[in-house]
């Protein structure tokens, strides 16, 4: 078996300080294209490819019906897999006994913990391909089985003995920080933390006129995608071919051949037409499940979650609970900003592998005071473990909750100075050379001219201050 | 009673995920001029295989149906990040410019001999290559490819990795750092009519105007923005897993409600660009920013129709009735003591 350490390059993304990967700030760095042309002359330039309208590369066959989804891919001998999943939000398993199901007609293979050969995914290795000892929400899944058709495969599934014991279970982030909540990882549920300090806060709300605050709220999303998850690993050779509409193939070949301790050259992934991602297709969910199925049955195997499975079973949107306090002078300026998030992160961190699964904590606290100048900045955010589905990525990890909560509270501002919503914005948005609450300084700057084109298209003005 | 509202909403956002986040790709030119481009990022519907073409085809200077695309399988192309945190534009337009400059290293060559300047001199496009301050004297791509394989024994093939530089993760107490290279911007705003007696409310008219930087192809990203906006209109008005016990209550799409084109008004997009000095031709990124602005700008309408705020997503009919009711009973109060 391959140490997992050696598949984990990537993981290393806790990206160190290098100055190795450091690149030339100066003109050298800007691109040939770019260097002292206007958008016309790049147009001009490319003939028109660059700023050309094409139709995507396979538009027409989508819309003819003809492009071929994961969905469509038929091969002899195809067997397909359903999922037996935890029947607890929060248990141990005692005992799993397959004998029934491997009874049933048409059942080639039922696998369970125990046939996974390096149990363990994601860069935390806290998410595992088949549940082996706790479950700790209802998508967990504790066994696969593969057979000759999708209702056999169900049948089968239903026949898995799973004896467990039940353990009390949380459903709420704010309960599960209280003592004696029941904890999922570790010593707390408190899984991570992302600040941001900028400034003194508490001198910015003495000096300000106004000081106005709220608390937001938003809800487990689904990313929805028409196409539910769906993959099929067939045998090849030495190792295994997988298909997969997967966002990230990569991370998909990564974590295939970690479960299976294989090195990564035996593993094919190749990508097939997505059916819909937005972020709910980047982790190994399905893939190394129909891996180990496939080589043990040495036919090809097919997945494909029900539309009950995706919401229970795929990862989904962090909820957010949201504090925003800020303080204002008479004039509109806005002076000191106090955010505090919590956000629930589900069962098991997500699979993300750059940030260790906080993403949308990181993005959500970074982007959190919204895109204004403001000298004293504090954001607190946190995600915290609860028996919930796995939340991780989707369209705008973190940041779509914060921005909620950061234009309401900005336009409840807004309207106590008796400002236009839109004059009080552009007079805090962020314009070229602006240094944010984390240090960055920004460039190329097109805020201030989102707002004025979109006013003109809109016709703002016309009807402003009613 | 239908009250009408307008409201705004804008957004910054960062054009990479955290974290050092490569793409790679290869390029090999045909000895016909042609190209195949092998690039890691996995195209999801978003529309990066061509985009990624048309890059291609840019740095070349050949016609776009000049150039193949071969995208994220990890048998044939070299490794990316994955079509995550709206990155692949960023960064694998980068990789495959770099990749297509190497593969065209022999054909400048090959031209500068036949005209008689140095490769710096020379300029392509449109399958030629040309004498930039004589545009007169020229010779064909198809004609150079031919010669690297024939004259020079060359293959013109190409290689390159490329990830955003000098990232450092944020500290977990102050969030210092270098976390991003650059942002895109946004400015949505929404016409909303809401209906005090049922407390349904219809979004009549929508503008969203974002930066994303050069836009290489305004269809797509146009089409991204609206798909944006309309998952945005899911997220203020209907969208929730409701839960009891950690089991959803409505896992189907009769009762988890995503809008259809019925709930989607006409989305008027506005491209303003703003070239970002660090990536090729100047992009920024388009995927996930277009959702972020949504729900506060028609929330920010709601509240410009009838006077009052949600602040739990969904604003479902329910919620708003709730707070008219409470609205008007706490003015009702007000004005009773106030005499």
């Amino acid at each position: 078996m391959i140490d997992p350490a050696i598949a984990d390059h990537e993981y290393a993304g806790q990206p160190r300080r290098n100055e190795d990967t450091k690149g030339p700030d100066g003109p050298a760095f800007v691109s040939s294209f770019l260097r002292g042309d206007s958008l016309a002359g790049l147009q001009e330039k490319t003939q028109g490819i660059i700023g050309r309208s094409v139709p995507r590369h396979d538009a027409y066959q989508a819309v003819a019906g003809a492009l071929q989804y994961t969905e469509d891919l038929r091969f002899p001998g195809m067997l397909h897999c359903r999922i037996l999943r935890a029947r607890y939000p929060h248990a141990l398993i005692l005992r799993v006994d397959t004998s029934r199901a491997l009874d049933v007609p048409g059942v080639a293979a039922v696998i369970t913990s125990r046939d996974v050969p390096h149990n363990r995914l994601g860069p935390m290795q806290q998410q595992h391909v088949l549940a082996d000892e706790r479950v700790r929400y209802l998508g967990d899944p504790v066994a696969a089985v593969a057979a000759e058709t999708p209702e056999t495969a169900l049948e089968a599934a239903h026949l898995i003995e799973v004896e467990y014991r039940e353990l009390p279970a949380v459903f709420d982030p704010e309960e599960a920080l209280k003592p004696g909540a029941p904890i999922l990882h570790g010593a707390s549920n408190l899984f991570q933390r992302q600040n941001v300090r900028h400034g003194n806060v508490e001198k910015g709300f003495v000096e300000s006129d106004l000081i106005v605050e709220e608390s937001f709220r938003t809800p487990f999303l689904e990313h929805a995608a028409i196409e539910p998850q769906v993959a099929l690993a067939l045998p090849s050779g030495d190792g295994v071919i997988v298909y997969s509409p997967s966002s990230k193939p990569f991370s998909i070949q990564r974590e295939v051949a970690r479960a299976l301790a294989i090195r990564q050259n035996r593993v094919r992934v190749i990508g097939t037409a997505s059916g819909g991602g937005f972020g709910g297709k980047n982790e190994p969910i399905l893939e190394p499940t129909l891996a180990i199925l496939a080589l043990k049955t040495g036919r090809p195997v097919r997945g494909l979650f029900t539309r009950e499975e995706e919401f229970v079973a795929s990862t989904v949107r962090h909820p957010f609970i949201m504090n925003y306090r800020s303080g204002v002078s008479r004039s509109g300026r806005i002076l000191a900003r106090h955010i505090r998030l919590i956000a629930d992160t589900g069962a098991y961190p997500a699979m993300d592998s750059k940030t260790g699964g906080k993403t949308a904590l990181v993005k959500g606290a970074m982007m959190a005071a919204g895109p204004y100048r403001i000298d004293n900045v504090l954001v607190e955010a946190i995600a915290v473990y609860t028996n919930q589905p796995v939340a991780s990525n989707m369209r705008g990890p973190g940041v779509p909750q914060v921005c909620f909560a950061c234009e309401s509270h900005t336009e409840t501002i807004a309207r106590r100075l008796g400002m236009d919503s839109l004059e009080f914005r552009l007079l805090n948005a962020y314009q070229e050379g602006d240094v944010t609450p984390f240090g960055d300084t920004l460039f190329s700057v097109g805020l201030k001219q989102t707002m004025r084109q979109a006013a003109a298209a809109f016709g703002w003005a016309k009807e402003a201050g009613r | 009673m239908k009250k009408r509202g307008r409201g705004v909403g804008v957004m910054w956002y960062p054009t990479h995920p955290v974290g050092s986040n490569p793409s790679s790709a290869f390029a090999k030119i045909n000895s016909d001029g042609s190209m195949v481009v092998m690039a890691g990022a996995k195209d999801v519907g978003q529309g990066s295989t061509t985009v990624l073409a048309q890059v291609a085809a840019a740095c070349l200077g050949v016609p776009l149906d000049w150039v193949s695309m071969v995208t994220g399988d990890t048998g044939l192309t070299p490794y990316d990040g994955g079509s995550t945190g709206s990155r692949v534009t960023y960064i694998a337009s980068r990789a495959v410019e770099l990749a297509v400059a190497q593969a065209k290293k022999p054909l400048l060559l090959v031209a500068s001999e036949h005209l008689g300047v140095p490769v710096e001199d020379l300029e392509s496009g449109d399958g030629r290559i040309w004498v930039r301050s004589d545009p007169s004297r020229s010779i064909g791509i198809p004609a150079v490819a031919a010669e690297c394989y024939s004259k020079k024994a060359t293959v013109p093939v190409g290689a390159a990795s490329y990830a955003a530089p000098g990232l450092t993760p944020p500290d977990p107490e102050t969030g210092q750092g270098r976390s991003y290279p650059s942002y895109i911007y946004a400015t949505h705003m929404a016409e909303v009519e809401v209906d005090t007696e049922t407390g349904e409310v219809e979004v009549l008219r929508f503008v969203a105007a974002h930066d994303s930087g050069t836009i290489i192809n305004p269809l797509l990203a146009k089409g991204q923005i609206r798909g944006g906006v309309s998952m945005g209109i899911g997220m203020a008005l209907t969208e929730q897993i409701l839960f009891q016990e950690g089991r959803p209550l409505n896992p189907n799409f009769m009762d988890y409600v995503i809008p259809t084109a019925m709930d989607v008004p006409d989305i008027e997009v506005i491209l303003c660009d703003t070239p970002d000095p660090t990536s090729a031709f100047g992009v920024k990124a388009v995927g996930e920013a277009s959702v972020v602005p949504t729900a506060p700008a028609i929330i920010n309408a709601i509240y410009d129709a009838v006077g009052v705020r949600i602040y739990d997503l969904p604003a479902t009919p329910e919620k708003i009735l709730h707070a008219l009711k409470t609205a008007l009973a706490s003015s009702e109060q007000q004005a009773a003591s106030g005499k």
